[in-house]
């Protein structure tokens, strides 16, 4: 369905985020709520940021692909001040993380953390994937997941 | 693998032969950059002897080396370039252009300018605004940038479990030294008291972590070393120049604290330098933010992983609250990014070839030879030089 979705209304969805005929599949994803990492589909390797070519092989078989949405929080920042963004007060220091994501080691994916108190986000928590509106389009955030810790 | 070696057929080949800088200030200077740079570069020009017609190579970024060409009135080039910060890359570039004949004789220069991104008080200029069109970023959730820094810092506080108080006597250590540099941005006195009750910018780094918004310029003069010993100061001969980089450079990317472009760098740099750690007098590590600075002192060998603060604090004179490693190397004598100003290592380049042209005023290190310098971060820009007097 969101193939109907033009490459200019894509640019008009998501401003200011890098959008290049290798990346808009990961875009086009975000509007059906589902988490797309390139994945090379001769060796199986994952990467991200998304290139059109797989790092190990070389093949260009590389496709979006859903990931689980499974992590651990890596590394985490909270901003006391920041870009501005619909929904985000710094009067509460914003929450940014890099999630490792358990599809593969080292592959990571960066939002916020959602309905926890900062003292609670710290490195080696588990995180689960969840979606919250940001300017009328879908963004993927994280969620810590129930009951566990690394 | 990679082909990591000690071959360096440039090595003392070619030299500074002379420096000059503005000095900083961390306000709205109400100057462009290019009347900066065209201060710092004729400084440069006439205290080396030189006149526009000597110069046959131009290397900066802003303004671009057209525009430097024709606002000094050089008369022909046949090289010039404008790589991207920090500024070791200008002076490999360079290096290596003389090296190979592409010119004789470059002018590099650099200018920290307060941009709108940087400070508040920075988008009152509204000249400083131009191109920038606001809100045009890609939102809060990323660590692109200086951000990055941020993040690492706090997966070097998880990993070995240290105190910001480590942090903090990096910037006491570029305070203390900006004192004596008349040319510094911040030069009052820092305790440990003032650092932890700083704001707050980005858990785990405040305001003193980060590096200081400044207008001003740097610029060099690039030549053979045969041509320098000819010129009017005493020529300072590259001895080894490096950059690093690993396969996963982005910010969120990137492997480890162990396994960055430092790593790269100093593998690099010490097998085609003729000193390390043991056989320098001045050490300038990157301290754009303050863990890049630990994190640093230990690839370089200085100590190992996550002993950095420790590291400092084992070499810290207490009287002059300031670093002196066994007594007697100093750490960034001008004060670095964090208090001379932010410069993309230009400073500490600079401060290095007036070190060992005994023209460093009352930072002096008496006897200075050897000046090993460390520039850049982690992901695409981490970036080494070695430096010795003739
Ligand atoms: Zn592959």
């Amino acid at each position: 369905m969101t193939d109907l979705i033009t490459d200019a209304d894509l640019v008009r969805l998501f401003p200011g985020q890098p959008l290049t005929h290798d990346s808009a599949a990961h875009y086009r994803g975000r509007l059906e709520q589902r988490l797309l990492i390139n994945r090379c589909t001769d060796c199986g390797t994952w990467q991200q940021p998304p290139f059109p070519i797989c790092p190990k092989c070389w093949s260009t078989a590389v496709v979006p692909t859903e990931v689980a949405g499974t992590g651990t929080i890596h590394l985490v920042v909270f901003l006391y001040q920041g870009p501005p963004a619909p929904g985000v007060d710094y009067s509460t220091p914003y929450p940014v993380a890099t999630i490792e994501l358990d599809e593969q080691p080292g592959l990571r994916f960066t939002s916020t953390v959602i309905g926890a108190p900062n003292d609670d986000i710290v490195i080696g928590k588990r995180v689960t994937l969840d979606w919250i509106d940001r300017a009328g389009t879908p963004l993927p955030v994280f969620r810590l997941a129930e009951g566990a810790a690394t | 693998m990679s082909t990591i070696s000690s071959h360096n057929p440039m090595k003392n080949a070619v030299a500074f032969a002379g420096a000059a800088t503005t000095g900083f200030v961390a306000k709205n200077s109400g100057r462009s950059q290019a009347s900066l740079a065209a201060q710092a570069c004729t400084d440069v020009i006439k205290a080396c002897g030189l006149t526009a017609a000597d110069i046959d190579g131009i290397c900066g970024m802003v303004p671009s080396p057209p525009e430097m060409q024709t606002m000094l009135g050089i008369p022909r080039v046949t090289w010039f370039d404008n790589p991207v910060m920090p500024v070791v890359n200008a002076v490999a570039v360079a290096t290596a252009a003389v090296f190979s004949g592409l010119c004789q004789t470059v002018l590099v220069y650099h200018t920290p300018y307060r941009l709108p991104w940087n400070t508040a008080s920075s988008l009152q200029d509204p000249f400083r605004g131009i191109g920038m069109p606001a809100g045009s970023g890609p939102g809060p959730e990323s660590i692109f940038g200086g951000v990055g820094y941020t993040a690492w810092a706090s997966r070097y506080i998880h990993e070995y479990n240290v105190p910001r108080e480590h942090f903090g006597l990096v910037a006491i250590n570029d305070r203390s030294n900006a004192a004596r540099n008349p040319g510094a941005a911040k030069r009052t006195p820092l305790t440990m008291e003032d650092y932890l009750s700083a704001r707050m910018i980005r858990w785990p780094l405040c305001m003193l972590d980060m590096d200081l918004p400044v207008d001003g310029a740097d610029a060099f003069i690039i030549t053979t070393a045969e041509r320098a010993r000819d010129l009017a100061l005493p020529p300072v001969l590259v001895n080894a120049v490096t950059l690093g980089m690993v396969e996963k450079n982005q910010e969120d990317q990137t492997p480890s604290l162990r396994n960055h472009g430092q790593q790269v760098v100093v593998d690099a740099l010490r097998a085609k330098s003729d000193f390390w750690t043991d056989g320098t007098d001045i050490y300038f590590p990157y301290d754009g933010f303050t863990p890049i600075t630990l994190n640093w002192f230990e690839n370089t060998g200085w100590c190992g992983p996550g002993e950095g603060g420790q590291f400092v604090e084992a070499n810290w004179n207490a009287e002059q609250q300031r670093i002196l490693i066994d007594g007697r190397i100093p750490v960034n004598p001008h004060g670095g990014a964090l208090s001379e100003g932010g410069s993309q290592a230009s400073g500490h380049i600079r401060e290095a070839v007036h070190q060992l042209q005994g023209l460093a005023g009352e930072r002096q290190v008496d006897g200075a030879r050897t000046a090993l310098i460390t520039a850049g971060g982690y992901f695409f820009n981490a970036q080494g030089l070695t430096l010795v007097s003739d």
